[in-house]
């Protein structure tokens, strides 16, 4: 009988080989989108979901299947790992805090063990498991993918034209000024020297445009991923570089430059944070990733107005262009992209009172729209929803001047005052500029609500995100 | 609804007014406000829809079974009403007598009259909720669910004990989810239960009916036995589902089942029934009215899960659809199982043939 366990074993493998129950799941937002929360909260919900059964939506879950779930350790031992329990205590601590921002790349994995439902598998085997990883991304980083078919040149000429806006030049003024004065062509013998030159100047054209990003939330080209989030670069010199944005020397012919001129070292670095930085990156995560959530906080975005809004709506579509590769696209060819679904999610939702989520669903639909229709045509699945990985409130009816109002209910930020806060009328679809002024609209966020370790985390639609995001690989 | 951010601290009345949003309060409100322009939409938007000869038809045509019937029961009272009075001349006792008989025909005739009317009535309205709950599963609206729920609930609790049913959607539903998110919940978690005995029930009748079929010596008494199991079964299934049909009421019912069968169904009958029927060779070896059992069963199985769809009040989804598959496996083996005991003592050629199939 020796042999015939054996069989079962084998084809119990095969099975599990050829279905293909790893999941690779990758987070991404901009910062302060709410990833680190929505990882907890993902994790956390899979991890309770076996012993209380509470994702609703989640049909391996409601269906009762889930046998367990733990963390374990993932196989890429190069990336930190997410720290799960970190978070948890930070949430869950006497004084509740939100958990740490991470800044690069992080990774969890988790195993589910579940039931098989499908009648002709359940045959070969009972039962089965998924492995999930989550992996965490800067979205600035994924913002550095049009950097890929660009030279140094073009690089600077795009960054000259980017400087040149008004709002941009108050910030950059001084900084550009004196990038344009330095001497390109001539030689430099002392290579340290010239080094810590272009480290003291880089590092101010960084510090200029961060400035500008913090006060707009507004960066393109000129800002590349990692000058924003060095993740574990930080004081690389691959780092330090910036543009050439005199207009004679970028009409010059580059070639007779000397080897050990300023321009040549500029050029240098530009190319090998190219190959060596933004090149692996998207590799692993074109390659690798099956599964991709974007996260983007539509709340923040209606309070601060119309130049933000179109800011950040393009911002989206360049963060998406990459899953909207045309088939013959030159990224299809170096990475041999696998996503097949792909979520955009508007964060905090727990700001809104319910009635009202469906309109802030469908205004991030509109915003998005364009690189959602261009990501479906590719085949991918893409579905949005407002959801809210750890809810501080919860909704209540009150009467206001005569009338019904619907209000979430929270903890006031700082003094712990139980406050009740109607937003005013979300938008269901872009605005004028105009209407953008008359907005009247006031999302105040709540503090943290009492939370215990041995509850899953209070969510609103996390249930239907791992539906969607996992729910196939549960058969 | 003011459109400026508000905020109430506790010492505000607001706030102390406030009240936990689960279902009553605000969603009574709103549906007062906007709900039933939704609903009463829905079912404008379906009678839209439909053939107008019954509105174009002359007054003197639609009038013609009114008046009739109007004309015999007249006639039929006036008759009984003279053949009484003769019978009281002749002898009064008699006559009494059959005047009692009379004034309890007229009173419990008007009183089925009366129940097959509200049943007809149940089932209209019943088919109001299923619109109304189609159209809410198409937009996005939030608060006008829970209303149409709990009536439903309410129906179905005069029936049907669910309290389990309903802790489990209580416990599953939260505050933040909007109608369609609710309905779903409500489908998954009350209904679906009741789904299950409601193919219990159908399974149980299908296969009851198959197995009196094949065994039953006369033709005649077969339709007779399909006719009582199936008007049986329907009256369970309409129960269970909290619209209950009577004698009378189940007319309408009966009718649109049998409609929908015949002609949504046909393609699907003849794919699904007939074919299975004639490729399973061991029924032709077993005997005609073995076959002829099945083949009951499986209509009734049919009419059953016709039955489910009209009486559910919120219909079924694209995976949660009930499969005639399950059914007709239960109905095979009872009636096999069967003809194997009957022909059990006969050292038969057919038996073998079962054996052998076996």
């Amino acid at each position: 009988m020796d042999w015939l366990n054996k069989i079962a074993k084998k084809s119990s493998d095969i099975v599990d080989r050829s279905l293909d129950r790893n999941v690779r799941v990758a987070v991404t937002g901009l910062s302060r989108s709410g990833k680190t929360a929505f990882i907890t909260s993902f994790i956390n919900q899979l991890l309770h979901a076996p012993l209380t059964s509470q994702l609703t939506f989640f049909q391996a879950d409601s269906e009762n299947r889930l046998r367990g779930s733990k963390l374990s350790q993932h196989n890429e031992l190069h990336i930190p790992g997410f720290d799960y329990s970190g978070a948890i205590k930070r949430l869950t601590g006497e004084t509740a805090k939100w958990p740490l921002s991470t800044n690069g790349v992080s990774q969890a994995q988790l195993k589910c063990r579940f039931n098989v439902k499908h009648s002709w598998l359940k045959k070969i085997q009972a039962q089965s498991t998924v492995t999930i990883d989550i992996v965490d991304y800067p979205g600035e980083w994924l913002l550095d993918l049009p950097l890929l078919h660009m030279s140094f040149k073009d690089w600077s000429k795009a960054c000259r034209d980017y400087l040149k806006s008004e709002r941009r030049q108050e910030y950059t003024q001084k900084i550009a000024s004196t990038i344009s004065n330095q001497n390109y062509q001539s030689q430099h013998q002392d290579e340290v020297e010239l080094s810590d030159s272009v480290a003291r100047l880089s590092t101010e054209y960084k510090a200029a445009l961060l400035d500008y990003r913090a006060d707009y939330n507004d960066y393109g080209l000129a800002l590349p991923g990692r000058f924003i989030m060095p993740g574990e670069l930080k004081g690389a010199p691959t780092l330090d570089f910036f543009p050439v944005l005199n207009d004679d020397v970028l009409s010059l012919d580059w070639e007779q430059f000397e080897e050990n001129s300023l321009l040549r070292t500029l050029e240098k670095r530009f190319d090998y944070y190219k190959d060596n930085v933004i090149k692996p990156f998207f590799n692993e995560y074109f390659s690798r990733v099956d599964r991709q959530i974007v996260l983007i906080d539509t709340c923040t975005v209606l309070e601060s107005g119309y130049e933000a809004y179109q800011d950040l709506k393009l911002t989206i579509e360049k963060l998406l262009e990459g899953f909207s590769y045309g088939r013959a696209h030159w990224l299809k060819r170096l990475f041999a992209p696998s996503i097949d679904k792909l979520m955009i999610a508007s964060t905090k939702a727990d700001l809104v009172p319910p009635d009202q989520h469906a309109a802030l669903e469908s205004f991030m639909q509109k915003m998005v729209a364009q690189a959602k229709n261009n990501v479906g045509y590719e085949g991918v699945e893409v579905e949005t929803m407002a959801i809210s990985a750890i809810a501080t409130s919860e909704a209540v009816a009150t009467e206001h001047a005569g009338k019904k109002l619907l209000c979430v209910k929270g903890k006031e930020e700082g003094t712990g005052e139980s406050v009740l806060h109607y937003p005013g009328i979300v938008p269901d679809k872009p605005l004028s500029r105009q209407h953008w002024d008359e907005l009247e609209i006031d999302f105040s966020a709540f503090a943290l609500p009492d939370l215990t370790p041995d509850e899953p985390l209070p969510q609103i639609r996390m249930d239907k995100v791992i539906q969607f995001l996992l729910g196939d690989k549960f058969l | 609804m003011s459109d400026k951010p508000v905020k109430f601290y506790s010492k505000d009345k607001a706030h102390k007014a406030a009240e936990k949003l689960v279902n009553e309060a605000v969603t009574s409100s709103r549906a007062s406000d906007d709900g039933f322009q939704g609903q009463s939409l829905a079912t404008t938007k379906a009678s839209e829809i439909q053939l107008l000869s019954d509105r174009k038809k002359p007054w003197y045509k639609r009038l013609f079974w009114p008046s009739l019937s109007a004309f015999i029961i007249t006639a039929a009272g006036y008759e009984a009403y003279q053949f009484v009075t003769g019978l009281l001349q002749e002898n009064w006792l008699l006559g009494s007598g059959v005047g009692l008989l009379a004034g309890i025909v007229v009173i419990s005739g008007g009183y089925s009259l009366f129940k097959g009317w509200k049943a007809r009535r149940r089932f209209k309205h019943r088919q109001t909720q299923q619109q109304q709950f189609e159209q809410l599963l198409k937009g996005r609206s939030y608060g006008q669910a829970n209303q149409l729920i709990a009536s439903v609930t309410e129906e179905v609790e005069q029936y049907v004990r669910i309290e389990a049913l309903k802790t489990s959607y209580e416990q599953k539903k939260q505050q933040v989810h909007n109608d369609q998110e609710l309905i779903h919940i409500y489908s998954s978690s009350v209904l679906q239960g009741l789904d299950k005995m409601a193919l219990d029930v159908v399974t149980k009748h299908a296969s009851e009916a198959a197995a009196m079929v094949a065994l039953s010596p006369l033709a005649a008494a077969d339709m007779a036995l399909v006719a009582w199991r199936s008007s049986k079964m329907i009256e369970q299934l309409s129960q269970l589902y909290g619209c209950p049909q009577t004698a009378l009421g189940r007319f309408e019912m009966t009718k649109r089942v049998f409609k929908n069968m015949m002609l949504a169904g046909a393609s699907e009958l003849v794919a699904d029934a007939g074919v299975e029927l004639l490729g399973k060779s061991l029924t032709a070896t077993i005997s005609a009215k073995a076959a002829q059992g099945i083949g009951i069963g499986v209509l009734i199985a049919r009419m059953g899960l016709q039955t489910m769809h009209l009486c559910r009040p919120i219909p079924f989804g694209q995976d949660d659809k009930p499969k005639l598959g399950q059914i007709r496996k239960s109905v095979y083996h009872k009636v096999v199982g069967l003809v194997k005991t009957a022909s059990a003592g006969k050292a038969d050629k057919s038996d073998d043939a079962i054996e052998k199939k076996k």
